[in-house]
């Protein structure tokens, strides 16, 4: 008898060891997992759910299964191969712009008297304050062949007007430029940030062995900036060709033919133009997987190459 | 007739998502906002002046009814209506294009105008109307909403330009192949485009595309909207003869915005585009540039057939008091006096026969304005601009119109393959 009454004790045991868990943590965890469920991972699964379905999103439009259809093709369309490989031309491009020229600006100014260096700060802070249409059209303005104040002084020093925006050879870098004048000031805050962090004792030091200020760079500042150098990376790599979206919208609406369009202006132009849910949440899902990948791999090189002072 | 369809709609209605259609309030007695669409109003310089002109005169002469005029780019007015509509808060009337208009016919529940207006205020509201225009906006024999702004094509031509490229101003381009030799001697002898057209970019649609090809004989699709065309011989020839001027050099890729100013400022010899940019052209060429106008160039001995381009207002609320706010303000805007604002500020064409002909209304501007005639006379040889079918109507038109600029602007010679692939891909995402 006792295979048929050893069930019900042991039951009881399980019962009481999950009732005798303290409730406290849960309690307390309740409020952001909440949160997670119903703004990430509710929406992420209802995404994937409408990725296989074609609806137009009207409540009282039907709703029809498509299978993979959306799927295939969005990666069938022949303007992706343009669209992957000018992201990637962004992002190479924006690079300088959102981490090297930032850490130098940051370094060069960190050691002038704090008026001046405020000001040259402040100066490099300026762009990421203007909106970002307004910047758009001001720049469209300013790079108009015919009559732009840049292409004015062109013609003055006696050369063709160069046709910035309409050029499938200049689009896209011109693109890149502006977005990334808009994000030098953003670098350069959080570089000067994580520079005033560092111990000056560690700079005292070195000076007082002699070394000079390439080496106090080279040894001292620049290692101890890996972190932030690296976060920069990431964050360009992740989100770089996302930010140059609105000006690809107000300039170029990826043209002439494609030139500048990349990766998510194209989801957004086949997936929302009539709100046509099943394409858009499967643009939305192939990038969420394709980013993740890169985002993983990063993070995982991050912990290997950057260094901590402790 | 009309009754047993009433009675039918009343039968089915409780079946339906819609609620039935009923006749809209006989008059305004208390005050009453309504919210009306519009994309005039996004476009300062193109519209928007004239459009708050019209819409002051009606708070005047309607002090119960406020009319929140809600400014949205052409090119975003039915994602707009949508997104507004889903979350119930959509525009009581606004201003759709004609390739939005089946969408919105087909999926929103719009009460069609000849079930909510009374009949004889329509019949007597219709009447001063050019026929053709009233069509456009009848979708499966029913009315939903009045065409409202409307252009046809027109060939603007710089005149001083041509005169200093030994061309005769006083004879325009008629064939394309007469635009073909006066764009290249253009750009040959002023170093300035020869020829800009509003055929592609993104607030295009597929509107003068639709035009441009018919003119050749092509269609963009069947005429059952069942079989795209755009790859066929016709198409593929009309293409070319663009293909050809861009490679002599005389039509560089510009977008409309900057082919408007280039136009306006003189720096352009010809430009293909809507009669809607006639204000903005005629404000730049002011003392500057003779600015002249011609009709829509033909292939050969073809007749050109001009589409037209614009839009219709439509009527999107369910409730009877805001619908007769919005009838009372879309008799005010498609009036004599109406047409005579748009015509004379905006640069539509005028869709009333007495406002061309009265002194009192568009007569007077149009002696002053000869370059206006041509975008009337057109009138004449419009054919629809045809909406493209099914829930991926935008993908369609994606696809298809940035495989033709491809085709006309791009590196490959070889435009057959291109409009090809451009084609089964378009057909793969048309309704079977």
């Amino acid at each position: 008898m006792s295979e048929t009454t050893m069930p019900f004790p042991r039951r009881a045991g399980l019962l009481s060891a999950i009732l005798r868990q303290p409730l406290a943590p849960w309690l307390y965890l309740a409020p952001a997992l909440v949160a997670l469920a119903v703004w990430i991972y509710g929406p992420l699964g209802y995404a994937l759910w409408l990725s296989f379905h074609e609806w137009n999103m009207l409540p009282f439009a039907p709703i029809r299964s498509v299978g993979t259809l959306n799927y295939e093709r969005l990666i069938d369309l022949p303007e992706m191969a343009q669209a992957l490989r000018n992201t990637l031309w962004y992002l190479l491009g924006l690079l300088p712009l959102t981490v090297a020229l930032p850490v130098a600006a940051a370094i060069l100014t960190q050691d002038l008297a704090p008026r001046w260096r405020n000001l040259y700060r402040g100066l490099i802070f300026v762009p990421l304050i203007i909106a970002p249409v307004a910047a758009a059209a001001v720049w469209r303005w300013l790079l108009d062949p015919g009559f732009g104040l840049v292409n004015m002084a062109i013609q003055a020093l006696g050369f063709y007007p160069v046709r910035f925006l309409q050029s499938p050879d200049l689009a896209i870098w011109t693109i890149v430029w502006i977005t990334g004048w808009k994000l030098i000031g953003f670098s350069t805050l959080i570089v000067s940030a994580s520079l005033a962090n560092i111990n000056p004792a560690l700079i005292e030091a070195a000076r007082l062995d002699g070394a000079t200020e390439w080496q106090v760079t080279r040894r001292i500042r620049l290692p101890l900036l890996s972190p932030v150098i690296f976060l920069l990376v990431l964050l360009t790599i992740l989100l770089g060709a996302q930010w140059s979206f609105t000006y690809i919208h107000v300039l170029t609406q990826g043209g002439p033919l494609g030139s500048s369009n990349n990766i998510y202006y194209l989801l957004w132009q086949f997936g929302f133009g009539s709100l046509a849910a099943g394409w858009a949440s499967a643009a939305g899902i192939l990038l969420f997987a394709g980013f993740g990948v890169v985002a993983a791999g990063l993070l995982w090189l991050m912990n290997r190459v950057t260094f901590h002072d402790n | 007739m009309k009754t047993v369809r009433h009675l039918l709609l009343g039968a089915i209605a409780a079946a339906l998502p819609f609620p039935a259609f009923a006749q809209m309030a006989p008059a305004i007695e208390e005050p009453v906002t309504i919210r009306f669409y519009n994309y005039n109003l996004a476009s300062a310089g193109l519209g928007r002046e004239g459009t708050l002109e019209m819409l002051g005169t009606f708070a005047e002469a309607n002090p119960l009814i406020n009319v929140e005029g809600v400014p949205v780019p052409s090119s975003e007015v039915m994602s707009r209506v949508q997104a507004d509509v889903i979350a119930g808060q959509g525009p009581d009337i606004a201003q759709i294009i004609f390739a939005d208009l089946g969408y919105l016919v087909e999926n929103f529940g719009v009460p069609a105008l000849d079930d909510i207006a009374p009949a004889e205020e329509l019949d007597e509201h219709l009447s001063g109307m050019f026929p053709r225009g009233i069509e456009l906006a009848r979708v499966d024999g029913d009315l939903y909403g009045l065409a409202y702004v409307f252009s046809t094509p027109v060939l603007f031509y710089n005149a001083d330009l041509f005169i200093e490229a030994g061309l005769d101003p006083d004879q325009p381009p008629r064939t394309w192949e007469d635009v073909s030799a006066a764009a290249i001697a253009i750009h040959e002898a002023t170093g300035n485009p020869g020829l800009l057209t509003g055929i592609f970019g993104p607030s295009a649609y597929d509107w003068l595309y639709q035009g441009f090809l018919r003119s050749n004989g092509g269609r963009v699709m069947s005429e059952d909207r069942g079989t795209m065309m755009f790859a066929e011989p016709e198409a593929v020839e009309a293409l070319a003869t663009l293909r050809a001027i861009a490679q002599a050099g005389a039509m560089p890729l510009v977008p409309s915005s900057s082919a408007i100013e280039a136009m306006s400022s003189g720096n352009a010899g010809m430009y293909l585009q809507t009669s809607a940019v006639q204000g903005a052209l005629l404000r730049g060429a002011e003392g500057n540039f003779d600015l002249r106008a011609a009709p829509m160039p033909t292939f050969g001995d073809q007749q050109a057939t001009p589409t037209n381009s614009g839009s219709a207002l439509v009527i999107m609320t369910q409730d009877p008091v805001r619908q007769r706010a919005a009838w009372e303000l879309m008799q005010h805007l498609t009036s004599d006096y109406g047409y005579t604002v748009i015509t004379s500020q905006i640069g539509y064409v005028p869709l009333r026969q007495n406002a061309v002909t009265s002194e009192e209304y568009l007569a007077p501007f149009l002696r002053a304005n000869p370059v206006v005639q041509p975008n009337i006379d057109q009138l004449d040889s419009l054919v629809p601009w045809v909406p493209l079918p099914g829930p991926s109507y935008r993908q369609i038109l994606t696809v298809m119109m940035n495989a033709s600029e491809q085709a006309v602007f791009g590196a490959d010679d070889n435009i057959e393959t291109i409009l090809a692939d451009a084609q089964s891909r378009a057909q793969s995402l048309v309704p079977r």
